[in-house]
């Protein structure tokens, strides 16, 4: 089966699940305005992300936590496009990873954390980050 | 007086009913309300729905009267809430809330005004101020309806058609919404991209080829052999550098885009493009392809 075939059916089924997210969350994602993209934090840590051991056996999720967690300044930077920056306490794509942290269930939270973590290794520029994040997600 | 204190009365009823829409009453115009988004844009319709109850005809009656200035529903005014600027039958209409009503005629056209006053009682009239939009509309025949009913019986890509039944007419509306994305690209920003972009799969050589259709003013790009799903996308352009693809249907229009599942990064060295990912949105790479002379 071509890879590309792969995708197509694969993502046909995650989109579904994309779908099933978006039902319960975001409406708002699709109608709300975009949001400026917050300011970083001075002094913000990673410290309230949450850890192995409150996510329990899951590798690829706390890959992704833990990616979050090594580069708090740049993730509390960027705007979360799921729809979720109306909730209580919320104030960048880093208040997705802590406490109940809408991010163990959604894939847009996460996908937006993965760009970011692997252009941020790649020497890209918050603001280039930014855009990248919203060109997929926005 | 009786009459005013009537008219009070029901207006009180009318509150209270849309106040309270699950409190147990029946009503004989119940509280519905239908919503359509199309690409990012929601569209919503809340009104009371008069039921037939054995009356027919209902236009040119005392239900409704020829050149009556009517809102299609009951009580208190149907409203047509729109979230982005959209387009109805080809007019623009601001984003808002708006109360509905039809000019209601036995022959020829109706006419649709939509009033940005949208909490008005059905004996408030519109007054003819500037703000009320209004536009000619279609009035069709049908077969019998008994509940008034708003509907989206067609949604396309860009727009759709919002449509009104009652008794045996039929008004189609379509609106258009704002896009979301621009899938045309100048030539001139196409060119640094087209080309042969090779990689392997499963060990197998494989290709996906970047063109640009003149006619539609459209980066596209396929497979090479052709992938009878996909088969030739639009490449849209989300970011310097990075595209999602559109998919086409019979017609030749874009039934949907697959953003975030797919993302086309195309990479450069020394300002040149040489080289072409896909992502998916799980930003784990699919492929990696080079770009050949």
């Amino acid at each position: 089966m071509p890879h590309h075939a792969q995708l197509s059916r694969r993502h046909f089924v995650r989109s579904c699940a994309v779908v099933l997210g978006a039902a319960l969350v975001p409406t708002r994602r699709a109608l709300a305005s975009p949001i400026p993209h917050p300011t970083p934090r001075p002094g913000i840590t990673g410290a309230k992300v949450l850890t192995r051991e409150q996510l329990g056996d899951d590798p690829k999720l706390v890959a992704v936590f833990d990616g979050v967690r090594a580069i708090p300044q740049v993730i509390d930077g960027i705007r979360c496009n799921c729809g979720c920056a109306s909730t209580p306490g919320y104030y960048s794509l880093l208040s997705c990873f802590e406490g109940d942290a809408m991010a163990r269930t959604c894939p847009i939270c996460q996908g937006q954390a993965k760009v970011a973590v692997r252009l941020h290794k790649e020497g890209k520029s918050l603001d280039d980050i930014r855009v990248a994040v919203d060109a997929q997600f926005g | 007086m009786r009459a005013r204190v009537a008219l009070a009365a029901l207006g009180a009823l009318g509150t209270l009913a849309l106040a309270r829409p699950s409190s147990a009453q029946i009503r004989a115009s119940e509280i519905g309300s239908v919503s359509q988004i199309v690409d990012g844009t929601k569209i919503t319709v809340e009104y009371s729905r008069p039921r037939s109850r054995g009356r027919d005809p209902l236009f040119g009656t005392r239900a409704v009267e020829w050149g009556e200035v009517w809102t299609p529903g009951a009580n208190y005014a149907t409203t047509l809430e729109t979230s982005k600027n959209v387009k109805l039958n080809g007019v623009p209409v601001p984003k808002g809330k708006y109360s509905v009503w039809f000019v209601v005629r036995q022959r020829g056209a109706w006419t649709l005004a939509l009033d940005p006053k949208a909490h008005r009682y059905h004996e408030d009239k519109p007054d003819t101020n500037a703000a009320v939009v209004r536009l000619p509309v279609r009035v069709d025949s049908a077969a019998f309806t008994d509940v008034l009913t708003w509907s989206f019986p067609e949604i396309r890509a860009d727009g759709g058609t919002l449509e009104f039944r009652w008794e045996r007419r039929r008004v189609p509306l379509r609106f258009e919404v704002e896009p979301s994305l621009t899938v045309t690209l100048a030539a001139d920003d196409a060119r640094p991209y087209l080309g042969r972009y090779e990689y392997r799969e499963d060990g197998r050589p494989a290709a996906f080829l970047v063109t640009y259709d003149d006619t539609a003013r459209t980066m596209k790009a396929e497979w090479v052999p052709n992938d009878p799903y996909f088969k030739r996308v639009a490449m849209i352009r989300v970011a310097p550098d990075r595209f999602v693809p559109g998919l086409y249907d019979r017609d030749g229009k874009i039934y949907e885009v697959y953003r975030p599942e797919m993302l086309f990064e195309f990479k450069r060295e020394g300002g040149r493009v040489t080289a072409l990912d896909l992502r998916d949105d799980a930003d784990s790479l699919q492929w990696h392809a080079t770009r050949r002379p």
